[in-house]
């Protein structure tokens, strides 16, 4: 998968002096929408570039690199796929560990 | 001292150009291992550019990395905090302390370039699309090289087979199938791309065939090393028979050269039941 689009906007993102939050797939149990290495890119605003795997726990992610963004700290996310949600099972059945961390120029 | 953005910028230009190279993160450690999460060194075949807060700790992880570009690794690790690599989640458990780094080999897309496209090109490129790699079609046929033929993401060039080969971009992480209508042009186009460094070159055809290939250019002087390096006859032994499990065959091997493996069935043929119904 290639990733060039994460980091053309990263690189654009500091052309401009503006800081970013990086999220990427460190680690996989189970069965997960994307795979190790798998990144998304948040910017100041709320909108990003690439994908960590859908609906599957996105939002939070987003959310945590917001707070990055914010607070400055890298930190790790532990996304749960195997909890139901409204009585409903997710369609993905794993946990991934994402790794968010907050990079500017 | 490099800066986030030297290391954005170098990313950059790994992921759009090339060459290779490792991107190593720490990420965490336990309790009382003082780390800056965040850290990044980029580990390159011949120097690094970053720090992870230097030590044995930093010489074992760019060690780790520099083996890790030929594999195209992603993947998560332990170390000790005096550089020792931690494997296995048992083993990960029980250290005292560790360091988890996230290493990943950050390069071009791979392309497969597909010489030929009658019916084993269009089932190799459509395998090379599902397993992620910028595919690229060669005929000089336009009832064998147009858009509709393809139904995935291709590029198809219809042209003579010299001159597009010889204008097409080949590096490392060119991945190049000679399947074309004979071998005859499988031949030129051998030609034209043996001593260009691609990671893999496969030609299609009989052992027979293939010498008499093999046997001419080498007669014309090219490279003896180049040619030894060329996959023919192309693909695994898996009793291929049909255009689809030919494609099957080929792109094995890609992955096989990509990955490096055993190519042997995983299993120990039966052993497993027998050691059950024990």
């Amino acid at each position: 998968m290639p990733q060039d689009e994460v980091y053309e906007a990263m690189s654009s993102a500091f052309e401009q002096g503006a800081p970013v939050a990086l999220a990427t797939v460190a680690q996989t149990l189970g069965s997960t929408p994307r795979k190790t290495g798998a990144k998304m890119l948040v910017r100041e605003d709320g909108s990003f570039v690439g994908t960590i795997g859908g609906g599957c726990g996105e939002a939070e992610v987003w959310q945590e690199a917001m707070d990055a963004l914010d607070d400055g700290d890298a930190r790790m996310v532990t996304v749960d796929l195997t909890e139901p949600v409204d009585g409903e099972d997710k369609i993905c059945g794993g946990v991934m560990r994402i790794f968010v961390e907050r990079l500017e120029a | 001292m490099a800066s986030a953005a030297d290391i954005a910028r170098a990313l950059l230009i790994a992921a759009r150009d090339g060459p290779a190279v490792a991107s190593c993160t720490v990420m965490g450690a336990t309790d009382g291992v003082e780390v800056a999460p965040g850290a990044k060194m980029l580990v390159y075949e011949d120097r690094n550019l970053g720090a992870i807060g230097g030590g044995p700790l930093e010489g074992a992880v760019a060690e780790f990395g520099r083996r890790a570009i030929p594999k195209h690794l992603v993947q998560t690790c332990a170390f000790t905090p005096d550089g020792e690599l931690v494997e296995g989640r048992r083993a990960i458990e029980a250290a005292d302390a560790i360091v988890e780094i996230l290493v990943e080999v950050v390069e071009p897309a791979s392309t497969l370039l597909v010489v030929g496209g009658g019916h084993v090109g269009l089932a190799v490129g459509q395998l090379g699309a599902m397993l992620g790699m910028e595919v690229a079609i060669i005929d000089d046929r336009e009832d064998y090289a147009n858009d509709e033929r393809f139904p995935y993401e291709a590029n198809v060039i219809c042209g003579d087979f010299g001159e597009e080969l010889e204008r097409f971009p080949i590096n490392a992480n060119t991945y190049i199938v000679l399947v074309s209508r004979g071998h005859k042009v499988d031949e030129l186009a051998l030609r034209t791309v043996a001593e260009r460094g691609a990671g893999y070159v496969g030609m299609i055809g009989s052992k027979r065939r293939t010498r008499t290939v093999l046997q001419h250019l080498a007669e014309e002087g090219i490279e003896p090393d180049a040619l030894d390096k060329v996959f023919t006859p192309i693909g695994l032994d898996i009793g291929a028979e049909t255009p689809e499990e030919i494609a099957v065959s080929v792109l094995g091997e890609i992955i096989l050269v990509r990955r490096g493996g055993g190519a042997q069935p995983m299993s120990e043929h039966g052993r497993m039941l027998a050691s059950i119904r024990r």
